[in-house]
C-alpha cells in the first residue's frame, strides 16, 4: 500500500510499504516522470517531423542531381538522432528493497520494456548521495559502493530526481545494508581532499 | 549553525593540486573567511582525474568542473560555454559575492562576466604584474579592461601591482583596494638553534633561475662578494634556464666549495633550507608581491632585496637597485648589521604584520563595500563598456548583449526554481 507520495517538478515519488511494517517486509520506491504517455509519443512525432524536414532541406541543399549522397547523409543523421532520443523515453524507475535478501533496480520504458538488475545484500558496501558535476550542470545522484566493483553503481540510471526524493530512499538503503547514518555523516566530516 | 553572513564563490583556474602563490592565497583566505563565519565555495577546472565536488579542511567546498585546460592550466576560452555551470553553481550555493583571482585565468574572466550578467556582486584580485608591449600582453590587457569595466571592487596585492592594474585596465583607482599577501608564520619559524655567524656567514637564494628573477645579477654579484668576504658562502636553491650560467660562474672563479647549488627545492623543504642561512638575497627585477622575502623574514633571516612590490619594514630589509655594484654594497651593509638581528623577535613581528586573519578581515570590508554598490540595469552597464574604445567598446557591448540573451534563454529552458539548492554540510571540529 502507498505510504507516501510526493510530486515535485518533473517527477513523482511513490513509496509503497506494508501497513504495519514487519521484519522482512518488502519496501518499494518508485520515481515516475510526470506527464502521460501522450507526452512521450508527442515527442516521438515531433522528432519524426523534424527528421523529415531535415531530409527535405538536405535534398535541396545538396543538390537534386545526387540523390544517393543526399539519402546516405540523411540516413546517417537521422540514425544518430534516433539513437540519442530512444534512450530517453523512460516512464518509471523503481527500487525494490528486500531486507536480508537484496535490492532490485528496475527501469521501465515507455515502450513497455523493463530492464532490471538484482544486487544481493552481501554485495552492497554503502549507499551514498553524490553530487555529480558535468561541464554544464550539477545534480545529486544516489549511488552504491559494490564489493568487487571499481565504479559506483547508479540507483537511478536515467532519471534525476531531486534530493528530497533521494534522501528517504538513501535512508532505507542504509537501513537494509547495515550502514549507520550517523556514522556516514561523521565520516563525511573527516573527509579531506585527497 | 547560524546562517553564514556572506556566501562567497572564489573562481580561478589556479587551485590545488596545482601549487603556487595564487593557489596558496585562495586557500588561506578561504580558510580564514570560514573561521569568520562565512561560507566559501571554490570553483576551478578539473585536474586530471580530480573532477567533481571535493571538500577540503574546514568544510571548504571545491567544484572541479570538467572543462579541459588547454595551456598553462587555463580553461579553453569559449566565452559563453561556462554560463550554464556557473549559473547552476551560483543558484545551488545561494552565492552573494563572486571573487575572481588572477588576470591570466580565462575561467575567472568568464565567470565574472556571467555573474555580472545575472546581477551578482563581483570582486577581482590581481596577483601579478604584466607588460604593455608584447602581443600577448596587449590582448590580455584588453580582456582585463572588459572584465574590470563592470566590476564592483578590485583588490591588488601591493602598490606596485595597483599602479600596474590601473594603468592596464583604465579602472578608477578609487575602486582598487590594496591588501598585501600574508605568510604562514606557523610553518616558517626560525631554527631552534641559530647557526653561528662568527665563522661562516651563509647567504641563501631561493628562486626560479630565470631572467625576470634576476639570475643574471647573481652571476655578477656572487663572485664579487666571495672575493671581498672570504668567510661568506652561498646556498642557491631553484632551477631554470639560467642554471647553466651560474654553473659556469662557479667553474670560472673556482667557487665550488663556496657556492652550493641545490637544484629545485619543493615548497615543503624551503623552510629547512632557509634556516641554514643568515641572510636572504632576492634579486628579482620585478614582482607584484614577493612572498619569498616574507618567508625568509619569518624564519629570522635578514633580507637584501631589489625594490619589488611588497617590501618589509626598513629594519628587516636592505634595499638595492638592480645593479651588481649596488647589490654588493647592500650585502656589505647587511653583513655589518647582522649581529644586531634577533630572529625570534623578527618572527614575532612578522606574525603581527602579515597574518592571513588580517587579510581576511580586510577582504571582508571589500565584500561589504561591494554589496553596498547599487545594482545597475543592462543599459547602464552597456554604457560603461562603450568607453573602453572605439571598436572594442562596441564589441564588448555585443558580447554582453548576447550573454544576457543566452541567460534569458537558459531561464526559459531551465527556470531558476528548477535548480535545487544544496544543503550546507556542517563540519564540526
Amino acid at each position: 500500500m502507498v505510504s507516501s507520495c510526493l510530486s515535485y517538478k518533473r517527477y513523482t515519488y511513490i513509496h509503497e510499504n506494508e501497513n504495519e511494517p514487519t521484519r522482512g517486509a518488502i519496501d518499494i520506491h518508485h520515481v515516475i516522470i510526470n506527464g502521460s504517455r501522450v507526452t512521450g509519443y508527442a515527442r516521438l512525432w515531433w522528432l519524426a517531423f523534424f527528421l523529415v524536414g531535415l531530409a527535405i532541406i538536405m535534398y535541396f541543399l545538396l543538390g537534386k542531381d545526387n540523390p544517393v549522397r543526399t539519402l546516405s547523409w540523411s540516413c546517417l543523421l537521422s540514425g544518430f538522432f534516433v539513437m540519442i532520443q530512444s534512450r530517453k523515453f523512460v516512464k518509471k524507475e523503481s527500487v525494490i528493497i528486500m531486507p536480508t535478501f537484496g535490492i532490485q533496480l528496475e527501469t521501465q520504458y515507455l515502450s513497455g520494456k523493463t530492464v532490471s538488475r538484482f544486487i544481493p545484500i552481501g554485495k552492497i558496501l554503502k549507499p551514498v548521495l553524490v553530487e555529480c558535476v558535468t561541464p554544464v550542470t550539477c545534480y545529486w545522484s544516489l549511488s552504491l559502493f559494490l564489493r568487487g566493483e571499481e565504479q559506483l553503481t547508479l540507483v537511478f540510471k536515467e532519471l534525476r530526481p531531486s534530493l528530497k526524493m533521494l534522501v528517504p530512499i538513501w535512508k532505507a538503503l542504509c537501513a537494509v545494508s547495515g550502514t549507520d547514518q550517523r556514522e556516514m555523516m561523521t565520516e563525511e566530516e573527516h573527509v579531506v581532499a585527497g | 549553525m547560524a546562517e553564514p553572513k556572506l556566501r562567497v564563490l572564489m573562481v580561478s583556474d589556479f587551485f590545488f593540486p596545482n601549487f603556487g602563490g595564487v593557489e596558496n592565497h585562495i586557500y588561506y583566505l578561504s580558510q580564514c573567511l570560514l573561521n569568520l563565519g562565512h561560507k566559501v565555495v571554490v570553483m576551478t577546472h578539473a585536474y586530471g582525474n580530480r573532477s567533481g565536488v571535493r571538500y577540503m579542511t574546514g568544510g571548504l567546498k571545491v567544484y572541479y568542473v570538467p572543462w579541459r585546460p588547454f595551456t598553462m592550466q587555463n580553461t579553453f576560452p569559449t566565452v559563453y560555454g561556462t554560463l550554464p555551470i556557473v549559473r547552476t553553481i551560483l543558484k545551488r550555493e545561494r552565492i552573494t559575492v563572486v571573487h575572481g583571482h588572477q588576470a591570466f585565468s580565462t575561467l575567472c574572466h568568464e565567470a565574472l562576466m556571467h555573474a555580472r550578467t545575472m546581477g551578482y556582486r563581483v570582486v577581482f584580485t590581481d596577483h601579478s604584474l604584466y607588460g604593455f608591449a608584447d602581443v600577448g600582453s596587449i590582448h590580455m590587457n584588453k580582456v582585463l579592461q572588459f572584465t574590470l569595466a563592470d566590476i564592483d571592487q578590485a583588490i591588488c596585492v601591493s602598490h606596485t601591482s595597483k599602479e600596474n592594474t590601473v594603468l592596464r585596465s583604465g579602472l578608477a583607482p578609487g575602486k582598487v583596494f590594496m591588501i598585501p599577501n600574508a605568510v604562514d608564520t606557523a610553518m616558517f619559524k626560525p631554527a631552534d638553534v641559530r647557526p653561528s655567524s662568527d665563522d661562516v656567514i651563509t647567504i641563501v637564494v631561493i628562486s626560479r633561475l630565470v631572467y625576470r628573477k634576476g639570475a643574471d645579477l647573481l652571476v655578477e654579484v656572487i663572485p664579487e662578494v666571495c672575493r671581498l668576504y672570504p668567510n661568506v658562502r652561498f646556498v642557491v636553491g631553484g632551477d631554470g634556464p639560467k642554471h647553466v650560467r651560474l654553473e659556469e660562474m662557479r667553474e670560472k672563479h673556482s667557487l665550488q666549495d663556496r657556492v652550493e647549488m641545490l637544484g629545485a627545492v619543493p615548497h615543503s623543504r624551503v623552510r629547512s633550507v632557509l634556516v641554514t642561512g643568515h641572510i636572504f638575497l632576492n634579486s628579482s627585477l620585478t614582482e607584484a608581491f614577493c612572498i619569498a622575502i616574507l618567508e625568509a623574514a619569518s624564519c629570522g633571516l635578514l633580507t637584501v632585496s631589489t625594490r619589488v612590490g611588497g617590501v618589509l619594514p626598513d629594519d628587516m630589509v636592505v634595499l638595492a637597485e638592480p645593479d651588481p655594484d649596488d647589490m654588493v654594497r647592500a650585502i656589505e651593509k647587511a653583513i655589518s648589521i647582522l649581529p644586531s638581528i634577533n630572529p625570534e623577535e623578527m618572527h614575532n613581528r612578522m606574525k603581527k604584520l602579515y597574518s592571513w586573519q588580517d587579510v581576511a578581515k580586510r577582504t571582508e570590508i571589500v565584500y561589504d563595500r561591494a554589496l553596498k554598490c547599487s545594482n545597475r540595469n543592462l543599459l547602464e552597464r552597456l554604457s560603461r563598456f562603450l568607453s573602453c574604445g572605439a571598436w572594442a567598446g562596441k564589441v564588448f557591448c555585443m558580447v554582453m548583449i548576447i550573454d544576457y540573451l543566452l541567460w534569458r534563454l537558459l531561464q526559459l529552458l531551465q527556470p531558476d526554481d528548477d535548480i535545487e539548492e544544496a544543503p550546507d554540510i556542517n563540519f564540526c571540529n
